[in-house]
């Protein structure tokens, strides 16, 4: 009775709609409130605002440093992207398809960044990177959010790999195709999906990460989030909150284009 | 008759891997290059600093359990860590079982409201409730428009801002797998325990939560870990004078420049992370198999 709504009783019922109504109203007010205060005309960003402005926008648009903060994420993000996907398949298809002593203890061992505190590896990273003067490059940014993307990578490649039936690569093999051709024209386009999500998701860590690349940074050399939190750091102003919405904006529209994937592979 | 309808033999072939199973090493080695030199080896070489600079010894280690100063750290960041899981588990068990039973569109809703906060930029969120909670943010002003309070209620550069931030971040990850779990269940068990008999309480005290207890124990475990080497939300809702073990050790590298205790802090977080996950892989196997 307990799992299934019709039949779980009223009070019961009306409890966790309450609490799930809430919950709901928690998640979504930090972001509704950033995104009406982008276009408020307070400065201390009081709520209702005043009056309504763009003012946040043509101030972010005005100032280079956020235009080349943001070009830093996009570049680094995508050769993160690159490289994890490429990685994280060769690494999938050894855990998955080889056999060799061990593969359970390095399959651990490969998604211990995933779990590992960020801050630890951020902090180890720098000591060695500032030896070899590799911070402040594109290197270092890349590097460091490679290792925490690569896990994910994995996980997804390999749930999609555990998924394919190799059969199919005999077939094509007994059929008379080269090494080359199997893999590029029979299991390549058959993980296509796990492989996109993988490369999304690798996109997505490297985008969003703060703490490696706040220690990678250097002055003028620096990602958006970077950017985000030395401004935060000084002050809460509204243009922060301007690119906030415009961040927000774009991880809608992520969401929307992965519905839309979802939907057109069903 | 019996002939046609056995197994294909192919079948039973396809299933055995196939002779290049030797290979399978040699496509570790970009990615098990990559880890060595960028994760395994500075990582180590962080740790080893906590024994050897400026001396060799313990001294650094004898530090942090000797001074105020840093137990109280380790205190903060043990009990964020718990107040964190607890609201967690006491708001998201609701939130997964109602995910897990209603129709489908409601559900696919609370998901994608789920999914929204989840994927918006941790410093947008983070952001989000310093103006929130500020003195002169939404919550205070209200507050004393309605009367509730006198004077603005201090809800950040303290424990209280970084446990909403904090809860506001974990609570994803402690209702997908909740819900993963929940949703596998069948319903009919839970009715059999009704007819058995067994009051609402009964079945939901003795076979609900038992049901659901391997996906609450490992979202609650994965909230635990987190909140334990979080920095960001932290750093930015807490201020400094309540600081958590992740901040400590940024701080102590980036403006103490003392090496050997940030090493030595490192290690204690490490420690405790990889304990925890190591118990996680034992009972409940590898993350891969789960959502």
């Amino acid at each position: 009775m307990l799992l299934d709504f019709d039949r779980m009783g009223r009070p019961l019922r009306a409890t966790l709609v309450g609490i799930a109504t809430l919950t709901s109203l928690f998640l979504l007010a930090p972001i509704v409130f950033i995104v009406a205060l982008s276009f408020g005309s307070s400065q201390w960003l009081i709520f209702p605002p005043p009056g309504w402005t763009l003012q946040w926008y043509r101030d972010l648009f005005a100032d280079p440093g956020w235009l080349e903060a943001t070009w830093a994420s996009v570049r680094i993000g995508l050769l993160v992207m690159v490289l994890s996907v490429v990685l994280g398949f060769l690494t999938a298809l050894a855990l998955v398809r080889g056999s060799f002593p061990g593969r359970a203890a390095l399959k651990a061992l490969f998604l211990t960044p995933m779990v590992m505190p960020v801050v630890v590896l951020a902090v180890a990273l720098y000591a060695m990177f500032l030896k070899l003067g590799l911070t402040g490059t594109l290197f270092g940014f890349v590097v460091g959010h490679l290792v925490i993307a690569l896990p994910f990578s994995i996980i997804t490649i390999g749930n999609a790999l555990e998924g394919f039936d190799f059969s199919l690569e005999d077939a094509a093999r007994i059929c008379g195709a080269s090494e080359w051709t199997v893999k590029w024209r029979v299991t390549l386009p058959s993980l296509r999906l796990g492989l996109g999500a993988a490369a999304v998701f690798s996109f997505l860590v490297s985008w969003d990460e703060v703490v490696v690349s706040i220690f990678m940074a250097t002055p003028g050399v620096e990602t958006l989030p970077v950017r985000i939190w030395a401004a935060l750091r000084q002050d809460l102003s509204p243009v922060i909150a301007a690119a906030s919405a415009l961040l927000i904006g774009f991880t809608l529209l992520m969401m929307l284009l992965a519905a839309a994937l979802k939907k057109r592979n069903r | 008759m019996n002939a046609h309808t056995a197994p294909f033999p192919m079948a039973a072939a396809a299933h055995a891997p196939p002779s290049r199973s030797s290979t399978g090493l040699r496509w570790l080695l970009p990615a098990a290059t990559l880890l060595l030199l960028c994760f395994l080896v500075p990582v180590a070489m962080l740790l080893v600093r906590s024994v050897t600079e400026p001396s060799f010894g313990l001294q650094h280690y004898r530090e942090l359990v000797g001074s105020w100063t840093y137990l109280r750290v380790l205190g903060n960041t043990f009990l964020v860590a718990s107040v964190v899981t607890v609201v967690a588990v006491v708001i998201g068990f609701p939130v997964a079982w109602l995910m897990a039973v209603l129709p489908r569109g409601w559900a696919q809703l609370l998901m994608n409201i789920l999914l929204l906060s989840m994927w918006t930029n941790l410093l947008v969120r983070t952001y989000a409730w310093m103006v929130l909670l500020q003195r002169t943010g939404f919550i205070n002003q209200t507050l004393l428009k309605w009367g509730w309070i006198d004077s603005p209620l201090p809800l950040v550069n303290n424990l209280v801002g970084v446990t909403i931030g904090m809860t506001y971040i974990m609570l994803p990850f402690l209702v997908l797998p909740l819900h993963g779990t929940l949703k596998a269940l069948d319903p009919s068990i839970l009715r059999a325990a009704a007819v058995c008999g067994a009051s609402r309480w009964q079945a939901f005290r003795r076979v609900l939560v038992p049901l659901a207890a391997p996906g609450l124990a490992s979202g609650a475990l994965m909230v635990f870990v987190m909140s334990l080497g979080y920095f960001v939300t932290p750093a930015l809702l807490g201020g400094t004078s309540h600081m958590m073990l992740a901040e400590l050790i940024a701080q102590l590298v980036q403006s103490l420049l003392n090496w050997g205790l940030a090493g030595a802090a490192a290690l204690v977080l490490l420690a405790v992370t990889l304990g925890l996950y190591a118990l996680q892989l034992r009972w409940f196997g590898l993350a891969s198999k789960g959502r």
